[in-house]
């Protein structure tokens, strides 16, 4: 299965991870939110997939 | 007795010219995934439109009897044509013959093609495929001597003319290095191609010398100069980058002493998307997505976005209202909230100068929470990048509208129109503006009464609590701030009245100022 590789944008911190191991997430779901400039600025996935594990943690 | 003899000679001539670097480059070209410059010539244009210029140039070899033997023609094809009836001057390098390198041209074809879009107020489309400088180290054998750079002037002085003159398009359809990477960028809209185009100020040879070994697409892929700005758009292939330049084009004027033409008036000026009056979530902390905004209010189908992998905060594209040409500035709060990065800003100038220069209306979206703060954002120098974008704006003549569709705070918020003149402007519902934001700003404004205060957080909450009940913009509109709040569904509306109503002001010639690449 092919891993995708999802870099963020912009520089923020990870306000809110909004997704878990294991879970099936369809193109365009957020799998964490990040906070910059006050904003919740969600990262989505590209496409669908499942998730294997997040390596970041809130704060 | 006719001049038949010589005619016969011309068209053996000319066939000659138009055989390129022979079946074998030819081959090598198509199997490198790319077209030659005249497969591409024809392409881009209109069928059969094509009128060549300097066919016969190359370098010949003669018989001892005074007959022509063999010609390699110049590695550099032009000429004008029509791009959906329009008239562009065309330049392209052709990398069959010596890799484009300007050792196998003639230098006056180069010039002549600059020359010849400023003289007659022509659109220059440069297909750029080779290096096209003083040519390889191999000159310095042939010719005897080195070459002092810029000892010629004339070519970079047009190239710089023609960017307040006339639509300059560029693409990179290879390997482009040196003075084809200059040529590449000094445009007002460029385009590479993935994984057969590269652009480096010298190639991986020369860079390994200094310790990077780096193959041709790690050190000069689209990936990277699209990114960074150094050129607008990545096409998958050449056939998709030749439909992005007559899109441009279609856009713009023919040179700065015409004015961008109309297009079809196909869709209703009256149109209200409902959805418009819920696109602005009523939480202050979420993001939206603006792209679908800009799509709902310009004209259907006709928003070319230009520069997307760059400076993302803001959104740069052409567009239509009722059928007139406008520049749209949109604001994307998906990227550090809408804030403006050093980035952001150069592209910015770079937009707001082609919209001057090129009389084109600008219909600017604005959710701009300020210039991008923090240390990050120091070390960019985004202030002055900023005041750069801003003096871009103060600058321009051009009839301007402003829709404040959430925030405009600081100074960034501040130059979201030139101040200075009449701007239409009006604001969504859900405008949110300041000086100063008013989380953060409390702590920096009353200071000494929150540092007194015995329980520091709830007074925090209460000095807060009682300025966001004074945050309303129907507050500031009762002091003619914006001067008008607008239903979102009216903003199409408004805004083809605005076009209608900038159509007659728009004013062909030269700006006061050009475009800097």
């Amino acid at each position: 299965m092919a891993r995708i590789t999802l870099k963020s944008e912009i520089t923020g911190a990870v306000w809110k991870v909004t997704s878990a191991a294991g879970e099936r997430l369809s193109a365009e779901d957020p799998l964490l939110i990040l906070e910059s400039m006050k904003m919740e600025i969600p990262v989505a996935t590209p496409s669908a997939g499942t998730v294997r594990g997040l390596l970041v943690k809130e704060g | 007795m006719t001049w038949k003899p010589e005619v016969e000679e011309l068209r053996k001539r000319e066939e000659l010219g138009r055989a390129m670097g022979g079946p074998e480059k030819i081959k090598r070209q198509h199997d490198g995934g790319k077209l030659t410059v005249r497969e591409r010539v024809t392409a881009l244009l209109d069928g059969g439109s094509f009128h060549e210029i300097g066919v016969l140039a190359g370098k010949a070899e003669y018989e001892a009897s005074g007959e022509l033997r063999a010609i390699t023609p110049a590695n550099f094809v032009l000429g004008r044509g029509t791009i959906d009836g329009r008239t562009v001057v065309i330049a392209g390098d052709d990398f069959t013959v010596r890799g484009g390198a300007n050792d196998g041209a003639i230098k006056q074809k180069l010039l002549t093609s600059e020359q010849m879009a400023f003289g007659l107020r022509l659109p220059l489309v440069r297909l750029v495929d080779g290096t096209g400088g003083g040519g390889s180290v191999k000159n310095i054998e042939i010719e005897g001597h080195t070459l002092l750079p810029g000892y010629e002037g004339h070519l970079w002085a047009y190239v710089s003319e023609n960017l307040e003159t006339v639509p300059v398009v560029t693409l990179a359809l290879g390997s482009t290095a040196g003075l084809g990477a200059a040529r590449v960028v000094a445009a007002h809209y460029s385009v590479m191609v993935k994984e057969t185009s590269q652009m480096f100020v010298a190639g991986p040879p020369v860079v390994a010398r200094v310790g990077e070994k780096l193959e041709k697409n790690e050190l000069g892929g689209s990936h990277i100069h699209t990114r960074n700005g150094a050129v607008d758009d990545e096409a998958e292939t050449e056939v998709e980058a030749f439909q992005r330049v007559r899109r441009f084009l279609s856009y713009l004027p023919s040179s700065v002493y015409d004015l961008p033409p109309r297009g079809p008036a196909a869709d209703d000026p009256r149109r209200r998307d409902d959805w418009l009056i819920g696109a602005v979530p009523r939480d202050r902390r979420q993001v939206y997505k603006m792209r679908p905004i800009v799509e709902a209010l310009v004209d259907q189908g006709s928003f070319f976005e230009m520069g997307r992998q760059w400076g993302r905060s803001v959104i740069t594209g052409l567009a239509r209202l009722t059928g007139w040409p406008v520049a749209v500035l949109a604001s994307d709060p998906y990227h550090y909230g809408g804030a403006w990065t050093a980035d952001a800003s150069d592209k910015v100038t770079r937009f707001v100068d082609l919209a001057q220069v090129f009389h084109l209306p600008v219909v600017h979206l604005v959710d701009i929470p300020g210039f991008l703060i923090g240390l990050e954002a120091e070390k960019a120098g985004t202030i002055r990048h900023g005041m750069r974008a801003a003096a871009a704006i103060f600058q321009t003549t051009v009839p301007w509208c402003s829709v404040i569709v959430r925030k405009a705070f600081g100074v960034a918020g501040m130059v979201h129109q030139n101040a200075s003149r009449y701007c239409m402007r009006a604001a969504w519902p859900s405008g949110d503006w300041g000086s100063l934001p008013i989380e953060g700003g409390v702590e920096a404004a009353y200071r000494a009464e929150l540092d007194a205060a015995p329980d520091r957080a709830a007074r925090l909450t209460e000095i807060s609590e009682r300025l966001n009940l004074l945050r309303s913009p129907f507050r500031s509109a009762e002091r003619f701030m914006p001067e008008e709040i607008i239903d979102p569904r009216d903003t199409r509306p408004m805004l083809c009245a605005f076009a209608d109503l900038a159509a007659p002001l728009r004013t062909p010639g030269k700006s006061r100022f050009g475009v800097r690449p």
